[in-house]
């Protein structure tokens, strides 16, 4: 299978971009290993990795839990694996699993959620886990990764391959618009300011961050000056960027594909409450299970879809001081 | 490397090793002293008869590795990495307590010659199964040890390993289970029914063996077989006595975590074993 060119991945989707990326990086380090768990063809890894890379793709079956150990035993000799499946199976159903033979030990495996939230849609329920950032988070060691578009997240892979620690990275498989026309660098020790205003902080990551950029503009032309800070890293959290934009607009919005409890909203309530308490307003599902519907109709019913965010953002811009 | 041993010495060694680790555990007040005991004979045979390992080197990527997934019997294989040589004999005495090297549970990153970390059940196999498949890939020899437990054997994790070892052909792993029919809350069969044990593995692809996990010839010969299976992993059920050695514990299901809170429970458990020795520390 043909490499595309580096130029045309903002126009795939994403689980391509995983999949042609993954194989650039055992082109260049045999050491890089693709694991999945019988969702290789949802992944795109059947047939991208699998046939150029035979040996270094391992269908474990469904077993998650095996699948992460295996992933352990190869990051002790000096692997490096990447694991995926699901945002649910892949965090929430082997969570001990990571807790100890990744995290705890130390081992330098890759954790890959796909179809995070709301994006798993006609699955539902069962499927749909919108807790995966703050379990993860919460696990010492971690580092949790959600990148917006497909030039984020070919540097996300680039930089995990190339550092040894435990990763969570969230992967939305769809197609979804750049947020810059170029490919970026990734730091995860610092937010991307993707609009300047001086009225509210919008704070966004993963899957949001491309309706908290509609919403900035749109409120730009009604004259409020929204601060858009992106976190393609939760952990580590650029607190500095966080804590300053707050100081300037004195209330912060935040926005996630995830629970409002102890996700990127959680991390943004931990930090202004010891550093610089304003008024935040948390975006996302309440503390509810996920369900079979559309994008929109799940918007809707919890109340974090663009308009969501410009209602809150306005709201409050104007209590600010 | 390995030389070769009479019983008698081989009988010594193992008493030493029972009154070392059963003193340590109980200079921290509480240690897995059952599933300790069951092992003693075949973690000498391991890092004495079998394995082929650098103490100097403990990364040296040639050695055979031995995964401990039923972890809390770490204090045994703390005890032969230290008579092996890995660290001074001296940290033995600190095993359990505050700031130790040697904690209850194997730890990869505290402990020179630990490969993997485990304590919670069920993982240490599957960790076993991906080092196997690294040394597959990388064209090497070594073998891969993996020794759980019965009552680990409970854990769904152990069965996906099984299929997935089998399914690899990873005839450079060897898993032994420490059958010593007990677990904390009872009897293997009262609390969870494993029987037919063997057939179960073979059934799973594994080309099985059993030994009588205290018989120095029958431990030895066994693991020598196994390490010659070719085209599927090879599973040792080995029986064992939980316990064994101290008369205070020997076949007692309560063996399995012991307290040691005064001492005159300290000196009834040391007066439980065969000899004495001078502590090594």
């Amino acid at each position: 299978m043909t490499q595309p060119a580096a130029a045309n991945f903002a126009d795939m989707e994403m689980r391509l971009v995983y999949a042609h990326t993954l194989n650039e990086l055992i082109d260049r380090d045999p050491n890089v290993f693709c694991l999945e768990a019988d969702l290789a063809k949802a992944d795109a890894t059947i047939p991208i990795v699998a046939t150029r890379h035979p040996a270094n793709f391992i269908n474990c079956g469904v077993q998650e839990a095996n699948m992460i150990g295996v992933a352990a035993g190869l990051a002790r000799e000096g692997k490096i694996p990447f694991c995926s499946s699901f945002t649910a199976f892949a965090t929430r159903r082997c969570y001990d699993q990571i807790t100890i033979s990744v995290a705890y030990a130390n081992n330098n495996v890759k954790i890959v959620g796909t179809s995070p939230g709301i994006t798993q849609g006609p699955n539902g329920g069962t499927h749909m886990c919108f807790q995966d950032l703050a379990i993860m988070r919460a696990m010492p060691n971690m580092h949790v990764y959600s990148p917006a578009d497909a030039h984020e997240l070919r540097a996300v892979l680039f930089h995990m391959a190339s550092t040894r620690q435990p990763t969570y990275l969230q992967l939305i498989r769809l197609k979804v618009p750049p947020l810059s026309p170029e490919p970026v660098a990734f730091d995860p020790q610092r937010a991307r300011r993707l609009h300047e205003g001086g009225d509210v902080t919008l704070v966004a990551t993963g899957y949001m961050t491309r309706f908290a950029l509609e919403a900035a503009r749109e409120l730009a032309a009604e004259g409020i000056g929204v601060d858009l800070l992106h976190y393609p890293s939760v952990k580590p959290f650029d607190a500095e960027s966080l804590v300053a934009s707050a100081r300037r607009t004195g209330a912060v919005v935040t926005v996630e594909n995830q629970s409002i409890l102890g996700g990127l909203g959680g991390a943004v309530c931990e930090i202004l409450s010891e550093r610089h308490p304003v008024p935040v307003r948390r975006l996302g599902v309440p503390d509810r299970f996920g369900e079979v519907a559309d994008q929109d109709y799940l918007f809707e019913k919890h109340g974090f879809g663009p308009r969501h965010i410009v209602l809150a953002c306005r709201e409050l811009a104007r209590r600010a001081p | 490397m390995n030389e070769p041993w009479s019983r008698e010495q081989l009988d010594r060694l193992a008493a030493e090793f029972r009154y070392v680790v059963t003193d340590a555990i109980c200079r921290s007040g509480v240690g897995h002293i059952g599933g300790v005991m069951s092992l003693v004979e075949i973690v000498i045979t391991l890092y004495f008869r079998i394995l082929n390992v650098r103490p100097e080197e403990p990364d040296w990527p040639d050695r055979d590795r031995l995964i401990l997934s039923k972890g809390h019997a770490g204090p045994v294989v703390y005890t032969a990495l230290a008579y092996k040589g890995f660290f001074p004999k001296s940290w033995l005495c600190t095993i359990n307590r505050n700031g130790t090297r040697l904690p209850s549970h194997m730890d990869q990153i505290l402990t020179p010659g630990v490969e993997i970390t485990a304590g919670s059940l069920g993982q240490g196999l599957s960790c076993a199964c991906g080092m196997a498949l690294a040394a597959k890939r990388d064209g090497r020899t070594h073998r891969v040890y993996c020794i759980i437990g019965d009552g680990e054997s409970n854990e769904g994790q152990i069965w996906e390993a099984a299929l997935f070892a089998a399914h690899r052909r990873l005839d450079n792993l060897i898993a032994i289970c420490d059958y010593n029919k007990m677990q904390i809350d009872g009897r293997t069969d009262e609390v969870l029914e494993l029987e037919p044990l063997a057939d179960k593995w073979r059934a799973f692809g594994w080309e099985t063996f059993e030994m009588d996990g205290h018989d120095w010839d029958d431990i030895h010969a066994t693991l020598l077989r196994a390490r010659e299976v070719t085209g599927r992993p090879a599973m040792v059920i080995a029986h064992t006595v939980k316990g064994k050695g101290n008369r205070e514990t020997e076949g007692l299901v309560d063996c399995h975590n012991v307290k040691i809170p005064d001492e005159a429970t300290y000196r009834r458990l040391m007066e439980g074993l065969e000899c004495r020795f001078d502590l090594p520390y």
